[in-house]
């Protein structure tokens, strides 16, 4: 009992302070965890990398390149792309804000689709037949120069059509 | 046709509503003018004023008078029926809106914005304001809902993690074929299978949880996790209640709230106590040298820096959670099966013929499953353990089906209605696993979403779909499952949750 007063007080921050030290140790967590996914501490050299094109709700194409093993998802928050409300649910299956189109090409080299995210999908607004989640796909070598690119939202269909946010 | 309408209401709200056949006939007249736009050419958007919805009097004499707290479901179905797809009513205090229709329900979901939030009123958030207990992921909001959600998601929710949890589910599923078979009587017969499940429930939770077992499907039961699962049970009848209650019906009778609190009490000490045991004894291994591995979620959340009353409160609401959940989601389920024969044994061949003579099922198996995960779909269609979700827009005033609704509007989502509309799933009161495996027949995809969607939905689906997987699967594998001959049929009543109105006794035969 004694030890876990000592160590409550110990891990004790007052609540103001929490939410910062909790992000860090999300943000180091995930880290790592990408590191393990990637498999292996060696650093990767850049010709290993593969190159995506996405295509923004404007239509501008932002080319970035990312690591192999890294799903899209990974490679939008790791290059900082804004795209407004994209993987609500930071990766976790629980939502479709992470839904992008591709090509059929390149649609066709994406792997198996499981019945969890058949579902999320079927909730996604504006699904086509070449649709999927990005935090469900992961960068391999054969996807290199992929387009995928990011439906309209609803948001932004209200947005256009009252002028206001 | 709008400020006829409202004259109308002005006019039936001063004259007692509902007490004159012909006050009726008007009132229908209104309504039948309010929910057919399409005369007029230009649909102006409407407030809440316009909105159809139940006199604060009447509602609550339903609620009250004529059990409508435990038919609560029933009454969606009314209000559906009465007033179309959106209606207004105050429950107790509070007016919400109800939006009965997979459309307009979508159309809410897609306005949640960044920090989705339930409720901002409840009976929940008053007793940890009164015992100055932190919040958990059910109750707490903002960037406070959002720190642990982050933390607790990404072991709990995505694929991998939640594969990582079979073994342990499995040796949980194993005691229970075990406890079943323990609690047949003659011709095989275990009665309340529901109980069995609450129990079934604690302990997989538990051991997700604590990675230690707590004994409950041991034959001698402890009293303390029994008197957990009544205090569970106990506190949802009286949630409801509390809730409905006006404040000077709570000066009245004061029961309802005290009994409320002792629940809490109990639960938040159940979980408190089992934490400090645990993390004491990972302590000491500590102290002796000795490894840590601490995979399990309990030690995880209270290593990431979390004051250790929020670890608390969030294992409280993570116990309770998958309590009588998973007891609904299986007892549901093969209550059906067992009234379903050929679905039954449907199931089985193909769990048999996936498993090729293996006999416990894993997490990978499961995805070659298509008939287990459609009958799981189906049971939680009819009977949708949350029969009702909430939302509270706080950012901004939304427009939904043409109604401006003021942000901060409590707005409850009717899922038992929109699951049930016979204008999505034909038959819907019938059990037909299969219709979720036909390809050309495709349903709203809002009309039945159980686990809710998006950022707030349910952070225990993925490891609860699991759990209830792996466990009908090895009791189709070992046991018939038959109705009870003697046995009627049974219906759903609400208890904040969706529960069985009776017991259910089911057959298991050896195979």
């Amino acid at each position: 009992m004694a030890l876990v007063t000592a160590l409550r007080r110990l891990t004790h921050v007052r609540l103001r302070e929490y939410s910062r030290r909790t992000a860090m140790v999300t943000s180091s967590a995930w880290l790592t965890a990408r590191r393990s996914f990637t498999g292996g501490t060696q650093p990767l050299r850049s010709s290993d990398k593969v190159t995506i094109h996405f295509i923004n709700r404007d239509g501008e194409k932002i080319t970035v390149k990312g690591s192999p093993g890294d799903s899209l998802l990974d490679v939008v928050i790791n290059e900082d792309l804004d795209f407004d409300g994209f993987g609500a649910c930071e990766g976790t299956l629980a939502c479709s804000t992470c839904h992008l189109i591709f090509d059929e090409e390149f649609y066709k080299k994406l792997g198996r689709i499981t019945d969890e995210e058949m579902d999320m999908l079927d909730l996604a607004y504006g699904l086509t037949d070449t649709s999927r989640l990005g935090c469900q796909i992961c960068l391999t070598k054969s996807l290199e120069g992929m387009v995928a690119r990011v439906p309209d939202s609803v948001a932004d269909i209200r947005q256009s059509k009252d002028g206001s946010a | 046709m709008i400020s006829v309408r409202r004259m109308l209401q002005q006019v039936l709200r001063v004259s007692g509503r509902s007490a004159f056949p012909l006050v009726k006939w008007m009132e229908r007249w209104a309504e039948g003018a309010a929910a057919d736009p399409q005369g007029t050419k230009v649909q102006a958007v409407r407030t809440l004023d316009d909105m159809p919805g139940p006199s604060v009097a009447s509602f609550a004499w339903d609620l009250f008078a004529k059990r409508g707290l435990s038919r609560l479901h029933m009454l969606q179905l009314e209000g559906v029926r009465r007033y179309g797809p959106m209606w207004k009513a105050s429950f107790g205090p509070i007016l919400t809106v109800h939006v009965a229709d997979p459309a307009l329900i979508e159309q809410v979901l897609r306005q949640e914005g960044q920090h989705p939030m339930r409720s901002d009123l409840s009976s929940w958030k008053d007793y940890r304001k009164l015992r100055g207990h932190h919040y958990g992921l059910l109750t707490s909001e903002g960037q406070e809902w959002q720190t642990v959600r982050s933390l607790l998601g990404k072991h709990m929710l995505r694929p991998k993690a939640v594969e990582a949890y079979d073994k342990t589910l499995n040796s949980v599923v194993t005691d229970l074929i075990a406890k079943l078979r323990l609690s047949r009587r003659p011709q095989g017969l275990v009665p309340d299978i529901a109980s069995e499940f609450y129990r079934f429930g604690l302990e997989g939770i538990s051991s997700v949880l604590f990675e230690s077992r707590i004994g409950c499907l041991d034959q001698v039961v402890p009293e303390e996790t029994e008197r957990f699962i009544r205090s569970i049970n106990t506190m949802f009848v009286m949630t409801l209640l509390t809730m409905a209650m006006p404040s000077w019906l709570h000066q009245l009778f004061p029961k309802p709230w005290k009994v409320f609190c002792q629940c809490w009490d109990y639960m938040f000490d159940f979980a408190k106590g089992h934490i400090n045991q645990r993390l004491t004894a990972e302590a000491e291994k500590v102290a002796r040298g000795e490894k840590v591995e601490g995979r399990y979620l309990t030690y995880f959340l209270s290593q990431t820096g979390l004051p250790m009353k929020t670890v608390y409160s969030n294992v409280t609401e993570l116990l309770l959670a998958g309590v009588d959940t998973i007891s609904s989601t299986m007892s549901w389920s093969l209550y059906e099966l067992s009234r379903h024969p050929e679905v039954q044994d449907s199931l089985r061949d193909e769990v048999l013929s996936v498993l090729e003579g293996r006999t416990v099922p894993e997490a990978a198996d499961v995805a070659r499953m298509p008939l287990l995960k459609a009958t799981v779909k189906e049971a939680l269609r009819l009977y949708p353990v949350i029969p009702a979700n909430a939302r509270v827009i706080t950012e901004r005033d939304i427009q939904v089906g043409g109604y401006i609704i003021p942000k901060n509007t409590l707005i409850t989502l009717c899922q038992f209605a929109t699951s049930r509309d016979p204008a999505v799933f034909p038959n819907p009161d019938d059990f037909q696993p299969h219709r979720w495996l036909n390809k050309d027949q495709t349903y709203h995809p809002y009309a039945s979403i159980p686990f809710g969607v998006g950022k707030r939905s349910c952070i225990g689906r993925r490891i609860a779909e699991l759990e209830v997987y792996l466990a009908l699967a090895r009791i189709l594998i070992e046991f018939k499952v038959k109705p009870d001959p003697e046995g009627v049929s049974v219906k759903p009543m609400t208890r904040t949750l969706l529960v069985p109105e009776k017991v259910i006794n089911l057959q298991f035969i050896e195979w």
